[in-house]
């Protein structure tokens, strides 16, 4: 079903260097002694479309062009970026770079440049939404707009943002690995918020990924979104306090996937493995968490947010499994930390743009499903809380995380009763994996949106999970 | 020296000449703004450099506007044919979009902001040599370490920027200034297994002098990560909670939220319908202030041109100004407050004004209550004003510190919050565009066990 995505004519060569010149930038990046050297060439058109108060208000364009230079030595990196693709510049750059590796003069090994050839399997694009009119993108903009409005009348100010970017990069280094890529991605999101009685609440919804415009005719409809979106706001308005203290917990499917990023991904990531921050660092092979539990993170699902071709050092991703049986199987590696713990890269080098160098980092992160219906974990719970939208998370290395929800809904004797707003989750990484009790049979994923920030990183993620029930939470709440 | 003025003067003319071509294509309004930094960076751990950034970066940014309706764009490819390219896409863009008869670029103002008297620049950061930058990270992470009670770091990083803006727009506005920026931090873990810690701290100052030195950085980095070892939960209960100066400070990041004129008129925040009314205690002040010298958030003009001004927020407890750049000041029939920045509005230094008891007066206060010291997570909702996080802090107990508090969350609403401060410390320093000093608020839910 993947097509192949983009024509030749779109995804042009932006950068017009030789090969000849970058590989003089690599070779003056490794002569003061550097054992590795890479450049990260990027050039992204984005545009972005938003509308409020009945009115398309603003379009914006951002065009980014530039290198990035990244020099190794042991475990030190030089970095050094231009935006300026001259000679002269890419040159002083490589210099500035090279400095890291505080030797004198070197005479780098010579070498010749390989291209790689990859296939396309992370993009599903039959309309690349950069080469399209601006025209559809307002219709769809305008139909989510009005459908938010129209789901009910206690909805009064709605928001929709529309933004797509095609991202070209060219990727060389000093083993001479030449690969270039073509990443698009689209998404649409609506905010809405309704007030009843002068008491106001807010929703929201949005989908996308590395798909084009076709993606909103057929999978999920901009009036599809809309009415999530308003749909939120007005459960909210109903809603209740959170019950604060220690309850059973049944996390949805799907929105709960942000736990699997939070309490288990980011810890996984070698760079703070090899630090020994993580309190996973010398876990490998052993039980971490509950038998029900196998976590993947696949960066090669089709159209999926967190997906790439090759990741930001030039590595063909593979789908990873972290956690098998509960069992800890596998950290998620870039280069540097693969190189330094003397295992293999597993293509999960990430980096925001070519200002930044690239860190270890999940791309679509998802607990694989288990064996219970979904009405048989609710079933089971006399008294407890479903978490039904979290709007994100933050983890620290010593494994205690917070979650967000935003909307919730009591479980009284086996079924969802009222709505709960604004709860706050907490607790610690390996007490939550031990206490998941029943996993779920319906692996969802969350929205197309999301996006994850490590060290002022952001980068495009998705998540998954299916119904879990978890022994008992700690639940931030006023009553 | 004389190279670097010469090519400053480069990116002016490119300016003007944008400007020109913006008008001549058929743009009622133009502004354009260009930004030319240099930043470098070194990050240490474990005693070894780990990570050096240096690099020069500009980039430019565009608003047109054609018969009221507005497109943007911004490039980090500063050659003339993207340039002239994307001012011409970006002008047939804006005539897709629908007409806002407010939007608009400012007037021209009347007056000018002098640069000088708000010592935005330490020509000393520019002539600080790489190895003595590397040294600062370096001796930070050292005395950090030479504590037994630390078991790891995250590492010391020692960064500076300098950077220079430049705005020119077809009101006549044309104008620029330099900065700079120096920022020293540490971040330490300690325990061991299950119980692990951490925190970090860090100074950043525009001036060389005004930042503290490795051994004040590294020492505060320690205590604060020492001090949450052997944590307890505690029982579910509402009890006074004394902010921290930096949790003081995401307090009113919150608040600036509910205040932004973006927010207001979207009717995204709970204060939108309250301008005039009384808010909180009649100690209550904070104030947005772009003029206070050397300060991080001190500017001569915003993102529009529009002049820096000093902008009471909350006066003797009645809120009296909703924070705004053109736009939204038309909308809500206020004027701009030159609080413009990049992606809407922004702060200038926003601030609580401190009182006159010390913090340990204000902890020796308290029969029973939680020092927050951290709190992590989102949970903060703008147009309720509700708020919710997971939180660590120092519990309280007959007026003295008794024991760390972990794996618990606080909750409240900005609203209530406001209306129950109780004290106001007098450690007010500014740390970042957001600042103010320990408070301690009346009660607040803590759930726990």
């Amino acid at each position: 079903m993947s097509k192949q995505l983009v024509t030749d004519s779109v995804c042009q060569d932006p950068f017009q260097l030789s090969t000849s010149l970058l590989k003089k930038v690599l070779m003056t990046a490794l002569s003061r002694g550097g054992d590795f050297a890479d450049l990260f060439l990027e050039y992204r058109t984005s545009l972005s479309v938003l509308m409020e108060e009945d009115l398309i208000k603003e379009t914006d364009e951002t065009l980014t062009l530039g290198l990035g230079i990244r020099v190794i030595k042991g475990d030190r990196t030089g970095y050094a970026y231009s935006n300026d693709l001259s000679q002269e510049k890419l040159l002083e750059a490589a210099r500035s770079a090279a400095a890291i590796a505080l030797a004198g003069r070197a005479h780098p090994p010579d070498f010749q440049f390989r291209p790689l050839r990859i296939k396309n399997q992370a993009g599903r694009v039959k309309k690349l939404a950069t080469a399209s009119p601006l025209q559809g993108k307002l219709r769809l903009v305008k139909r989510a707009y009005q459908s938010a409005l129209n789901f009910d009348p206690a909805v009064k100010k709605v928001q929709v943002a529309y933004g797509e970017s095609t991202q070209q990069v060219w990727i060389l280094n000093s083993e001479g690995l030449s690969v270039k890529d073509c990443r698009p991605m689209i998404r649409l999101t609506v905010h809405s918020l309704a007030e009843k009685r002068g008491h106001w609440e807010s929703g929201y919804y949005g989908g996308g990924g590395r798909v084009g415009l076709e993606f909103f005719k057929s999978s999920l409809t901009p009036e599809a979104i809309a009415k999530e979106s308003a749909r939120e706001a007005c459960l909210l308005l109903e809603a209740v306090d959170p019950p604060a203290g220690q309850w059973p917990v049944i996390l949805s499917p799907g929105h709960s996937g942000v736990l699997v990023h939070e309490a288990v991904g980011h810890l996984l990531e070698a760079d703070f493995i090899r630090k020994k921050t993580s309190i996973f660092y010398d876990r490998l092979g052993q039980k971490v968490a509950s038998g029900q539990i196998t976590i993947y993170d696949d960066p090669t699902i089709p159209g999926f947010r967190g997906s790439y071709n090759i990741d930001d050092e030039g590595t063909l991703p593979e789908k990873t499994l972290l956690v098998e049986a509960g069992i800890l199987k596998e950290f998620l590696q870039d280069k540097l930390s693969a190189r330094l713990m003397g295992q293999k890269a597993n293509g999960h080098g990430r980096r925001e743009d070519f200002t930044n160098w690239p860190l270890p980092r999940m791309s679509n992160t998802y607990i694989a499903p288990g064996a219970y219906p979904a009405e048989e974990i609710v079933q089971s719970v006399k008294k407890g809380f479903y978490v039904s939208h979290l709007s994100g998370g933050q983890v620290e290395d010593s494994g205690q995380f917070t979650f967000s929800v935003t909307l919730g809904f009591l479980v009284e004797n086996g079924r969802l009763t009222r709505p709960v707003k604004q709860a706050t989750l907490i607790g610690t990484n390996l007490d939550i994996l031990q206490k998941v009790e029943m996993v779920g049979s319906d692996l969802d994923f969350g929205l197309q949106t999301a996006t994850c920030g490590k060290e002022g990183q952001s980068v495009p993620v998705n998540d998954g999970c299916p119904t879990m029930k978890v022994a008992g939470l700690i639940i931030g709440g006023k009553s | 020296m004389k190279v670097r003025s010469k090519k400053n003067n480069d990116l002016r003319l490119l300016a003007d000449e944008l400007v020109e071509t913006g008008l001549k294509k058929g743009a009622d309004e133009i502004e354009v703004t260009i930004y030319d930094g240099r930043q470098f960076e070194v990050g240490v751990r474990l005693g070894q450099i780990e990570t050096l950034v240096e690099a020069d970066s500009k980039y430019c940014s565009i608003r047109v506007f054609k018969e009221k309706r507005k497109a943007s764009f911004s490039t980090s490819d500063l050659s003339r044919p993207a340039l002239y390219s994307l001012v011409e896409k970006a002008i047939k863009r804006a005539g897709l979009t629908q007409p806002d008869q407010l939007a608009g670029l400012p007037e021209r103002p009347h007056y000018k902001v002098d640069e000088l008297s708000l010592k935005l620049s330490d020509p000393a950061l520019a002539e600080l040599k790489p190895e003595q930058k590397i040294n600062l990270a370096l001796e930070t992470e050292k005395i950090g370490l030479a504590d037994r009670r630390i078991t790891n770091s995250f590492g010391a990083s020692f960064l500076t920027n300098e950077l220079k803006t430049i705005l020119v727009s077809s009101n006549g506005f044309n104008g620029e200034y330099g900065e700079t920026y120096a920022s020293l931090s540490l971040g330490l873990q300690a325990g061991q297994g299950d119980q692990l810690v951490e925190d970090y701290w860090f100074s950043s100052a525009r001036h060389l002098k005004d930042l503290a030195s490795p051994r004040e950085v590294a020492n505060e980095a320690v205590s604060r990560t020492v001090r949450q070892l052997n944590s307890r939960k505690v029982k579910t209960q509402t009890v006074p909670v004394i902010f921290e100066p930096l949790m003081t400070s995401w307090l009113l990041a919150f608040l600036f939220q509910c205040v932004s004129g973006q927010a207001v008129y979207q009717k995204a925040s709970f204060l939108a319908d309250r301008l005039g009314d009384r808010v909180g205690d009649k100690a209550l002040r904070v104030i947005d202030d772009g003029l206070l010298p050397g300060k991080l958030g001190s500017k001569p003009f915003d993102a529009e041109g529009v002049p820096a001004q000093t902008t009471p927020v909350i006066d003797s407890g009645s809120l009296k100004n909703f924070l705004c750049d053109t736009y939204a000041g038309r909308k809500l029939g206020l004027a701009s407050t030159g609080n413009a920045d990049e992606n809407g509005i922004g702060p200038n230094n926003f601030y609580l004004q401190p009182g006159s008891v010390s913090p340990e007066q204000i902890i020796s206060s308290t029969r029973k209550g939680l020092l927050l010291t951290r709190t992590i997570g989102h949970g903060l909702n703008p147009v309720t004003g509700d708020i919710s996080r997971g939180a660590f802090g120092l519990w309280i107990e007959d007026g003295q510190i008794a024991f760390p508090v972990s794996g618990i969350t606080v909750s409240g609403n900005l609203g209530e919050i406001l209306n129950s401060i109780e004290m106001t410390g007098s450690d007010l320093n500014f740390y970042s565009q957001f600042s103010g000093p320990t408070i301690k608020v009346a009660e607040m839910t803590v759930a726990g066990l």
